[in-house]
């Protein structure tokens, strides 16, 4: 915002603000905070649930696996991604209007409609694996599901949009002459797209890479449906706490800490990568 | 979203979240009075677990009960024993009568949750004295049993007890279990070979190490329909199932049967909250289900058993092979030992989760 027609007109268009922002604090910050605040005083106030997190067994290593699980799917979404939004970006109109939608549909379905239909795909007498027998590539079926395998295919088709999205409005802004200016001055094709394309995509992909990580961490459904027991989440752990226990202490503690762990975990990336891109 | 169900939540019947929503809403109220009955004018809110299951509550004991007495019930559900809990703490429960599982009747008998169960209004002298509690009725008798797909061992020898579960070379094929150390622990520690009488309490340690033998082979499933599902979509060749969930695959056309061999029986429990504002037809409610005709509806049903031994001269036939309290089926297996879970199902759920991803 640049120092425009003085600082008491800004101040008086902030109140538009106010009527999103009170909807806001009591629908979600209120009550959340009221539901993670539970973590302190149930069953007896004080860092007892923290303690229990860190010295009963189960729950730092739900966390970590957790972790990792988002940061196998990140690497995928992005690398599935780019050329999509790439080929959104340099194509035709329609062709672009194709791929825009074909990205859009599923997304507009619902998630859980379509993790049930993965399971049906991946199944063992599915049509993938018939499909596979059929070609002659396997003699029987291939466990596709209830392991890493299931949880990626069911994750990463939902999250690709969230990838696909920021890398293309990034991507639309780079300048089309960037790239052939580049080769004159004599860099090859991939010399030129490595050092002077992908630099500018950064935020866009760290745009994309964020929102996918933060999402798989929060994800309940796909491991559940999906996975194995080594894919079990954090989200299956804290629904169990509250439906089975009723141990809301223990729920807000996990996710109090996983909130703490993304928020170190995000200004790590931001404050390094982020930070450069922006700059630049 | 009752997607969570762990399988500790027993029979929650197919679909339980969806169709129990469907369910109750079409049920709706019961039938007006007919006759001036005693309890015309009042109401009672009877909680089930949904589904199938309700449904078969409602038309085999709602109902009737209902009619004769020109009380207004009304289902609402599914059944969350934290859910159920914060009603009963906060004074004011909505539900008046509730079919609980037997842990949760433990558990809250501890926490002075239920009403005393009125034995002025209920003769409990109709129902085996094995399931009759201060607190609670027994309603139903289930049991775990292992199914196996009789397409996959069609010809074959067919799995029988437990041990052939993690018999890998003999049965070959993928196997289910329930994603909760509820019934699975017990399962692999008599696959161990533990006899019955030294199984409680539970050596956890042994029973995780004997599921590691078969933990890459194994689906565990996280509801009672995916244990269905898993049969009928042919992913798994023999597991753990629950009988009336096993019957009713079977009816549904799935090649499946199962063995009676070291079954484990729980039962569900009647239960008034503590606080209820219609207590009197609460358990006459109660009362009317432990009439054996109306058990034996049940019965034929959904094939989940009777509390009322008189019940079973009404039941269908065909349905008293997949019956728990057959006599046949009875002394193959045992009864859970619920007050052990209800000290030990905290602890040993965490050592179930550390082992799952180890």
């Amino acid at each position: 915002m640049t120092a425009g027609p003085g600082f008491g007109r800004l101040d008086r268009r902030v109140w538009l603000l106010a009527p999103a922002l009170v909807v806001l604090t009591l629908a979600f910050l209120w009550p959340v905070g009221w539901l993670l605040s539970r973590a302190f005083t149930q069953p007896q106030p004080g860092l007892g649930n923290f303690v229990q997190l860190v010295r009963n067994p189960g729950y730092l290593q739900v966390l970590g696996n957790t972790f990792l699980i988002s940061a196998i799917v990140t690497p995928i979404c992005v690398i599935i991604g780019f050329p999509v939004a790439h080929a959104m970006t340099h194509s035709g109109p329609r062709i672009r209007r194709t791929l825009i939608f074909v990205v859009l549909i599923p997304f507009w379905t619902s998630l859980l409609v379509r993790s049930f239909a993965t399971v049906i795909l991946l199944g063992r007498n599915g049509p993938v694996n018939g499909l596979l027998e059929a070609v002659g590539l396997t003699s029987e079926p291939v466990p596709l599901l209830y392991n890493l395998f299931g949880v990626l295919a069911g994750a990463v088709q939902v999250l690709l949009p969230f990838v696909i999205f920021p890398l293309h409005a990034v991507m639309l802004r780079i300048d089309p002459t960037l790239l052939p200016a580049a080769m004159t001055l004599g860099a090859r094709p991939i010399r030129a797209f490595v050092s002077v394309y992908l630099p500018l995509t950064l935020p866009g992909l760290i745009t994309g890479a964020t929102l996918v990580f933060i999402s798989m961490l929060g994800y309940y459904v796909t491991p559940a449906l999906l996975g194995g027991p080594r894919q079990t989440m954090v989200a299956q752990v804290i629904q169990d706490q509250i439906a089975q226990f009723g141990n809301w202490g223990i729920a807000g503690a996990l996710s109090l800490t996983l909130i703490a762990a993304t928020g170190v975990l995000l200004f790590a990336v931001h404050a390094t990568v982020g930070f450069r891109a922006s700059v630049r | 979203m009752d997607f969570g169900s762990s399988a500790l939540s027993t029979r929650r019947s197919v679909l339980a979240g969806l169709i129990g929503a469907t369910g109750w809403l079409g049920s709706g109220f019961a039938s007006p009075a007919r006759a001036a009955g005693e309890f015309a004018g009042k109401t009672v809110v009877f909680a089930g677990w949904g589904g199938a299951y309700q449904d078969a509550e409602k038309t085999a004991y709602c109902d009737p009960f209902a009619k004769e007495t020109g009380a207004r019930v009304l289902q609402d559900g599914p059944m969350n024993a934290a859910k159920f809990r914060a009603m009963i703490e906060s004074g004011a429960p909505n539900w008046d009568v509730a079919d609980i599982t037997i842990d949760f009747l433990y558990a809250g008998t501890g926490d002075n949750l239920f009403e005393k169960i009125d034995r002025s209004i209920i003769d409990t002298s109709r129902i085996d004295p094995k399931f009759v509690h201060e607190y609670g009725v027994g309603c139903i008798v289930w049991s775990y049993n292992l199914g196996y797909s009789t397409k996959a061992y069609a010809g074959k020898e067919t799995p029988k007890t437990w041990a052939d579960v993690f018999d890998l070379a003999k049965f070959p094929g993928k196997r289910g279990l329930g994603d909760n150390p509820v019934a699975t622990m017990e399962v692999a520690l008599l696959a161990d070979g533990v006899p019955i009488e030294k199984l409680y309490p539970l050596d956890v340690d042994r029973a995780l190490k004997k599921l590691s033998t078969i933990k890459s082979q194994t689906i565990f499933w996280a509801t009672n329909s995916q244990s269905q599902q898993l049969f009928v979509d042919g992913e798994i060749n023999l597991g753990l199932i629950l009988n009336g969930r096993a019957y009713d695959a079977a009816k549904k056309g799935a090649p499946i049967a199962i063995s009676w061999e070291q079954n484990i029986q729980s039962v569900d429990y009647l239960v008034v909250p503590k606080g209820s504002r219609n207590r009197e037809p609460a358990m006459k409610l109660i009362d009317y289900m432990t009439m054996p005709a109306n058990q034996a509806k049940m019965a034929n049903l959904l094939a989940y058993a009777p509390t009322n031994p008189k019940a079973f001269a009404d039941v269908d036939p065909q349905v008293s092979s997949w019956l728990s309290t057959e006599p046949g089926n009875v002394k193959k297996g045992f009864v859970i030992n619920a007050e052990y879970w209800r000290d030990n199902l905290k602890k040993n759920t965490e050592q179930w989760t550390a082992w799952k991803l180890s």
